[in-house]
């Protein structure tokens, strides 16, 4: 009962932070929280020095998303010989906004007309910057990309499970705040019973036991129970007003063994994570703005609807042989140069001859991609704001549409609004993307409608997007396990002879715009240093 | 994507599996259901998001593969080994359950991917008259049952 403290192997690495933090100040503690791996955000460190390039050395760069015009802007800006071949019509990759008036065909032919209203969109791929990809953020500001705040977590959103409380959604405020009074409750209770004598010192019990009753709420006995302390965290049956009628009505915490067997506590974290933590960003007018700031930017250095068919490599430099998409059967076109950045999808690359080495063909083999679906909802009337309070943030389901996001722009408005109608991974992914468009849509109605009673009557229009019939990507990110990344990650990377490889897939933030802007800003550093060495254009 | 998080994605399976659910809508599969479709929903439910609804395959920057008359099925053992262990941008669906990827893994028992073989290499124009038996595709090399089992 009385060991503890004694020994340093007993630290947790909260502990040791708190030394490291109160002794040696905060640079050492985010070293040390580095070391732990805490804090392991974007690599990213500012502005990449090129100088020197060789006269007259040439990139080809292949693919237009964030990984390939970050390179061939910035190579540009240092003097390369620049050319971009992408795929699409237009820039941007899986940066990209659906807007009233788009048309979007899937593979299989399917086609959609998107139909929202003026200023709203659908963002199908990534929605959110995180304060900390310095990298993403820094392209926003340099390329004049507007950024307002996005909501991640919204305490008047719902969690909801259609097994738990009669299928009806709870608001997140009241599951956070209750399991929270109950966990500071129980903890409250071990302590002064003495059962956590073994790990919290006599002159910590005390400080321990006023920090659960802020944490979770407690009345004065330790209890978490209806009255002021709960009211103030899971809001109230009647909220406080003025005058006569503003007398406060408590509500009342959900039961601890309900809310346990609920499940929604799983959904209580996720702004905790350090990928969504507040605050985060979004480019007003939709994701898409930086892709088209960016193909601004690079102008005629892009070459559109361009499918890359073989990538050659011989002692002097690469040729990419591509066709125009828009002149299907006509002779195949070549772009030549020193060196070649491929940001092509590795779903898509691993299909393209190309005379690399072993390793980096194996590891480009190596990766699957993962299926999501996102889908877009135009109602008629904002009827979260106006019926609901919610404003932005994210509901979280167990049904097959898994989110519910709402818009965290054009609050207040009278016009029409769209809502994320689904945001999907796994299995039930797989299942949305191998239905129709109009089948998707549908689905989520019916599923959506389980939680906001107001679609059946509000619905406007849909769109759908399922990545794995994406015909630019084929699917919507790498997938990596501890075992493909250990055996191929490095080989990916590496650069073989004169071609490299950039992209999310070739990150350690996979999935994520950051990946592919860091992954992008590594290799044309190398690349660059191979270039400096072999001097002037071979 | 582009949007999810890894550790997001973490979270939505961590959800997922705390909440246990998706498992009584008959449209839809809970990872902990899955074991209950046969070949021919696995294809319409899962295959046919790429190979599309008639075997016809797609093409775009890259493509998906024709399984319509594809004359490697005459392999039963070529189109298991695929299932099995994946290839390129399709993921392995015999990898163990509990692998942990960057995204939710998707299992098929060894049951489920015979069955699948079977359905594709007897419809779409195909028409092999010798399906694989689950013993059969058991003994092909795949990762199979869960780490936590080994």
């Amino acid at each position: 009962m009385n060991h503890h403290r004694s020994e340093s192997a007993a630290l947790s690495r909260r502990q040791l932070l708190r030394m490291i933090g109160v002794s040696a100040g905060s640079a050492a503690m985010y070293q040390a929280m580095t070391a732990l791996g805490f804090a392991a955000e974007s690599p990213y460190r500012g502005p990449v020095d090129l100088s020197g390039a060789p006269r007259g050395a040439s990139v080809l760069i292949l693919g237009a998303g964030m990984a390939g015009m970050t390179a061939a802007y910035e190579l540009r800006n240092a003097g390369y010989q620049v050319q971009v071949l992408e795929y699409n019509n237009r820039a941007g990759g899986r940066n990209w906004s659906l807007r009233g008036g788009d048309t979007y065909t899937e593979l299989g032919g399917f086609t959609q007309h998107c139909r929202f209203d003026p200023e709203l969109y659908l963002n199908p791929g990534p929605w959110r910057l995180p304060y900390h990809h310095h990298g993403m953020l820094h392209y926003c500001k340099r390329l004049g990309v507007a950024l307002e705040p996005f909501v991640q977590v919204n305490y008047n959103a719902y969690l909801h499970s259609s097994h738990a409380y009669g299928g009806a959604p709870q608001r997140y405020r009241e599951i956070k705040a209750d399991y929270q009074g109950h966990v500071a409750e129980l903890l409250a209770k071990a302590t002064r019973q003495n059962a956590l004598d073994d790990a919290v010192s006599k002159e910590d019990r005390e400080k321990l036991l006023e920090s659960l009753r802020d944490w979770g709420a407690l009345d004065s006995k330790f209890a978490y129970v209806t009255g002021d302390a709960s009211g103030d965290r899971r809001g109230y049956r009647k909220k406080p007003g003025g005058g006569l009628t503003g007398r406060p009505v408590y509500s009342d915490p959900l039961q601890l063994g309900e809310l346990l067997d609920s499940g929604l506590w799983a959904g209580i974290f996720q702004g905790d994570t350090f990928d969504w933590q507040s605050p985060l960003f979004q480019p007003v007018g939709g994701m898409g703005r930086v892709g088209e700031a960016f193909g601004r930017e690079l102008g005629t250095l892009i070459r559109y609807n361009a499918k890359v068919t073989e990538i050659h490599q011989d002692d002097h430099g690469v040729t990419a042989s591509y066709e125009d998409t828009t002149r299907p059967g006509a002779a195949k076109l070549t772009a030549r140069a020193d060196w070649c950045l491929c940001t092509i999808p590795l779903s898509i690359l691993a299909q393209i001859p190309m005379n690399v080495g072993a390793p980096m063909a194996a590891a480009i083999a190596a990766v699957p991609y993962g299926a999501a679906v996102k889908i877009g909802l135009q109602f008629k009337r904002r009827f979260w704001e106006q019926d609901e309070s919610i404003y932005g943030g994210i509901t979280y389901t167990d049904l097959p549409i898994a989110n519910i996001g709402y818009p965290s722009t054009g609050y207040f408005s009278d016009g029409k609004g769209v809502l994320l109608g689904a945001y999907i991974w796994g299995v039930n992914a797989m299942e949305f993307t191998s239905m129709t468009p109009e089948e998707r849509v549908q689905r989520a109605l019916d599923y959506g409608g389980q939680i906001h009673p107001q679609y059946h009557d509000e619905f406007d229009n849909g769109i759908a997007v399922a990545w794995h019939r994406s015909p630019f990507t084929m699917g919507c990110y790498g997938e990596w396990n501890d075992q493909s990344r250990a055996r191929h990650y490095d080989n990916l990377c590496q650069i073989d002879r004169r071609i490299l490889l950039a992209g999310e897939h070739a990150s350690f933030i996979g999935g994520w715009q950051e990946g592919a802007v860091t992954s992008a800003l590594d290799a044309i550093g190398r690349l660059h240093q191979r270039a400096v060495a072999q001097g002037q254009r071979t | 994507m582009s949007a999810a998080p890894r550790y997001a994605r973490g979270l939505l399976l961590i959800c997922a599996l705390a909440l246990g659910a998706r498992a009584d809508d008959s449209a839809f599969n809970a990872v902990s259901t899955l074991k209950n479709v046969d070949g021919q929903d696995i294809y319409s439910r899962i295959c046919q998001g790429c190979h599309m609804p008639q075997g016809e395959g797609a093409v775009g920057a890259g493509h998906y593969p024709r399984l319509a008359g594809d004359p490697s099925l005459v392999s039963w053992q070529y189109a298991a080994l695929i299932v099995l262990n994946g290839r390129n941008d399709m993921p392995a669906f015999g990898a163990p359950p509990d692998l942990i990827w960057d995204g939710p893994t998707v299992h098929l028992s060894d049951a489920q991917v015979t069955d699948v073989v079977n359905y594709v290499r007897s419809h779409f124009g195909n028409k092999y008259k010798d399906p694989a038996t689950e013993a059969e595709v058991a003994k092909l090399p795949h990762s199979g049952q869960p780490l936590a089992t080994k």
